[in-house]
């Protein structure tokens, strides 16, 4: 396992750089400041590293730190029919009864976390050139970051403020005036053509071309743009580079495998740890438990996970008609053969695995599937079988895959990795599933609930300028 | 916050005795309003907006006859839908089953509290979904004959030329059909070139005639490649979807049917190379079809 050293003296040097040039300029000599420092192509990796430790973030427990990617599954799983809390306590379960308000602390934290991460790669992207022979990959990398951010965003929230550049405190308009989503976009589809040109598949913990294709087929997926999609997948296929794992339980606990295209690492017991491990089991994480796996989403497992299920989700040890996800245990398990990550699961060692191959064959069926109802295309045959075959399931029994058997599989095969709502709302089925699972555990779901309030704070400091999304 | 709260509650109850008396006034001032606008009053600072986007359903069925409505209004309590059929909802996102095709006017009425209401129409148009079938795409000089371009031009193979190859030559005997034929002199040294526009993912087969001279060893070989190129030296045969060897040399003057079968895959272009090696080869009448 890999991590990231922490450069966050970067980001605050970086804050205090308005200074005027009128002014005399004597350059520190025992400080570093932003306008002498990035001089050199190390000091500029350490930009872009810096990009990576804010998605990163810290395994403490306070809201003013950068917590998005920590705090991801309250508002993609929880807001979705796989997860809950296990009490229905606080702001937590705003998200699972859809009713999500715009003062939400975690709705907050992780707006604030990605333009933090946005500002850190537009810190980067600026002094690009003092990189040199560098400068392509890192500016590559920094816009890979920037445009993963963005594809997050603008999923969650919708229209949003689009950054693009380092802004001063003094510049009151940007940072609060919505653009349209298919400006984000142009942006997200540019920083990711620029990322897949310039990067190749040496890692799987630093951006990589794979992973700039896969995400890059994602937002086409999401743009209706079929054939792009397909021919970036057959990209990542062609590669060479990743494979399945024959056994589902070393995606998660065979760090660094061929199966992973892009990871965010964590170390144990150090400062490069997660606490959101800890936070899916009541009694030993903080919380009186989150991110539990509902009935909804247990029968689908159960039903066609094959092997995949025992290693998705398990009973609680602690109170047996509940269940947690198995996905990211903190503290081993001698049943299934997992071991703990660290001594104090609170400062777990489990990577996050954001793009991983079985994520890129699924992609590359929906692409051949181009919004229709089915395809008996055996290429799409080929990828959706070999994602079967390793969860020990036999082929698709009448070789032709509906949309249907497709959300299907990526709902087992990709549970609680945070998918199953974007899924939902990129395959167009999300009013139609959320509306009546809603129903079925006694919450009201409207087609507003899809996209998250802008956060109230955004909106008051924009005095006013900044209008709320429709229902909140 | 919870001092703040404590304050709020302390005014609250003191000011409950007060509530009865304001309650009556409220009810005789009532029907006064209707008439005369009570003095101070204001007219609805936030009045309701209408809006709401349709969604039409997918499946294998009458799916498509079913849109579900997404209700974007503000500012209003009670919602009205006309759906243009003769149906009609008051749920806040109804759904409702079409007739058949046609355009249908769908009007959203949202209204508050103080019976302000706000209007908003959109035409939906229904057409039933085709099924998706592959588009078959012309080929230009499939018979090599002079004059078969679409605009009555063409001397049967402008065709199939592509740069840094050299031109097929046109044979007129022997031929599988009409007065000319693609002939492929023994060097090897000329190709055919033909790019086609193809939906993706897609089975088609490619069918031709070809003939071969009896002495000698070699073939005359039909490959299907990927996209389409400008200059022969950007082709690698090693990317081809498809291809056919024909090495059948019992007759010089029979015609040999091939049907190539092949899947277009991520590609909405796909090409026709044509080339031998060793010995001169004929080529005649060339088809595709969708399977």
């Amino acid at each position: 396992m890999k991590y990231l050293k922490c450069t966050l003296f970067v980001a605050l040097v970086a804050l205090v750089s308005s200074c005027e040039s009128d002014y005399l300029e004597p350059v520190p000599t025992s400080a570093i400041s932003s306008a002498n420092y990035y001089t050199t192509p190390e000091e500029v990796e350490t930009a872009v590293l810096n990009i990576y430790d804010g998605i990163q973030g810290v395994f403490d427990f306070g809201m003013d730190e950068n917590r998005a990617l920590q705090l991801e599954f309250y508002l993609t799983e929880m807001r979705s029919d796989n997860t809950r809390t296990k009490s229905s306590e606080g702001e937590a379960a705003q998200f699972e009864s859809f009713a999500v308000e715009a003062t939400n602390g975690i709705v907050a934290n992780y707006y604030q976390s990605y333009y933090n991460v946005i500002y850190r790669a537009n810190v980067a992207l600026e002094n690009i050139t003092a990189a040199g022979d560098m400068a392509d990959k890192l500016e590559a990398e920094a816009k890979f970051l920037r445009a993963y951010a963005y594809f997050n965003l603008v999923r969650l929230f919708g229209d949003i403020p689009l950054v693009d550049r380092v802004i001063s405190p003094a510049d009151k308009a940007t940072p609060y005036a919505r653009v349209s989503t298919s400006q984000i976009y142009d942006l997200i589809v540019s920083d990711l053509t620029v990322a897949a040109a310039g990067l190749d598949n040496s890692s799987s913990y630093r951006a990589s071309k794979a992973a700039a294709q896969t995400l890059l087929a994602k937002v086409h997926l999401n743009k209706g743009n079929y054939l792009e999609a397909q021919q970036l997948c057959e990209a990542v296929v062609g590669s060479g580079n990743y494979s399945l794992e024959a056994n589902f339980k070393d995606v998660f606990y065979n760090e660094g495998n061929d199966e992973v295209i892009f990871a965010v690492g964590y170390i144990g017991d150090s400062d490069e740890s997660q606490n959101f491990s800890s936070e899916f089991l009541n009694a030993v994480g903080r919380t009186s438990g989150v991110n539990y796996v509902t009935q909804d989403a247990k029968a689908a497992l159960d039903a066609k996970g094959g092997e995949r299920t025992m290693y998705s989700y398990r009973i609680d040890s602690g109170q047996t008609t509940q269940n947690q996800v198995a996905k990211y245990i903190p503290n081993g398990d001698a049943a299934l053969g997992i071991e703990a990550t660290s001594s104090d699961p609170q400062k777990a060692g489990n990577d996050w695995v954001v793009l991983r191959y079985a994520d890129v064959l699924l992609l590359h069926v929906e692409a051949i599937l181009a919004g229709g109802n089915s395809t008996s295309s055996a290429a799409a045959l080929s990828s959706f079988n070999a994602v079967r075959n390793r969860a020990g399931l036999a082929d698709d029994s009448d070789s032709s895959i509906t949309k249907q058997e497709l959300m299907d599989e990526r709902r087992v095969e990709l549970a609680f990795e945070n998918h199953r709502l974007f899924d939902l709302m990129r395959m167009g089925a999300a009013q139609e599933v959320l509306s009546a699972f809603a129903t079925s555990t006694g919450v009201s779901f409207t087609s507003s609930d899809l996209l998250l309030p802008i956060p109230q704070r955004e909106i008051n400091l924009s005095g006013g300028e900044m209008k709320q999304n429709p229902g909140y | 916050m919870k001092h703040l709260f404590d304050f709020k509650l302390g005014l609250i109850t003191k000011t409950l005795s007060m509530f009865a008396a304001v309650l009556l006034l409220t009810i005789t001032t009532s029907c006064e309003d209707e008439v005369y606008p009570v003095a101070g009053s204001f007219p609805d600072k936030t009045p309701p907006s209408a809006a709401f986007s349709a969604t039409q359903g997918v499946g294998f069925d009458n799916e498509w006859k079913t849109f579900s409505f997404s209700n974007q209004s503000s500012s209003a309590t009670d919602f009205s839908w006309d759906f243009g059929d003769g149906n009609s909802s008051t749920e806040f996102e109804p759904s409702n089953v079409y007739p058949g095709e046609g355009t249908f006017t769908v009007t959203l009425t949202a209204t508050d509290k103080l019976s302000v209401s706000s209007t908003y129409s959109e035409d939906i148009v229904i057409v039933e979904p085709e099924a998706p079938s592959a588009v078959i795409p012309p080929i230009l000089e499939a018979g090599f004959e002079d004059n078969s371009l679409p605009d009555g031009t063409g001397d049967g193979r402008d065709s199939w030329r592509l740069s840094g190859a050299g031109v097929i030559q046109i044979t007129s005997s022997p031929v599988y059909n009409g007065s000319q034929a693609a002939k492929f002199p023994s060097a090897g040294d000329r190709a055919g070139y033909q790019a086609l526009e193809v939906t993706p993912n897609s089975d088609y087969t490619l069918s031709y005639y070809y003939t071969m001279k009896t002495s000698g060893s070699g073939n005359i070989t039909v490959w299907i490649l990927p996209g389409e190129v400008t200059e022969f030296s950007q082709i690698d045969t090693s990317e081809a979807i498809a291809s056919f060897v024909g090495t059948d040399q019992s007759d010089a003057n029979t015609y040999v049917k091939v049907d190539l079968p092949f899947n277009t895959g991520a590609n909405d272009k796909v090409a026709i190379l044509i080339t031998n090696e060793g010995v001169e080869s004929r080529l005649d009448d060339v088809s595709i079809s969708a399977d």
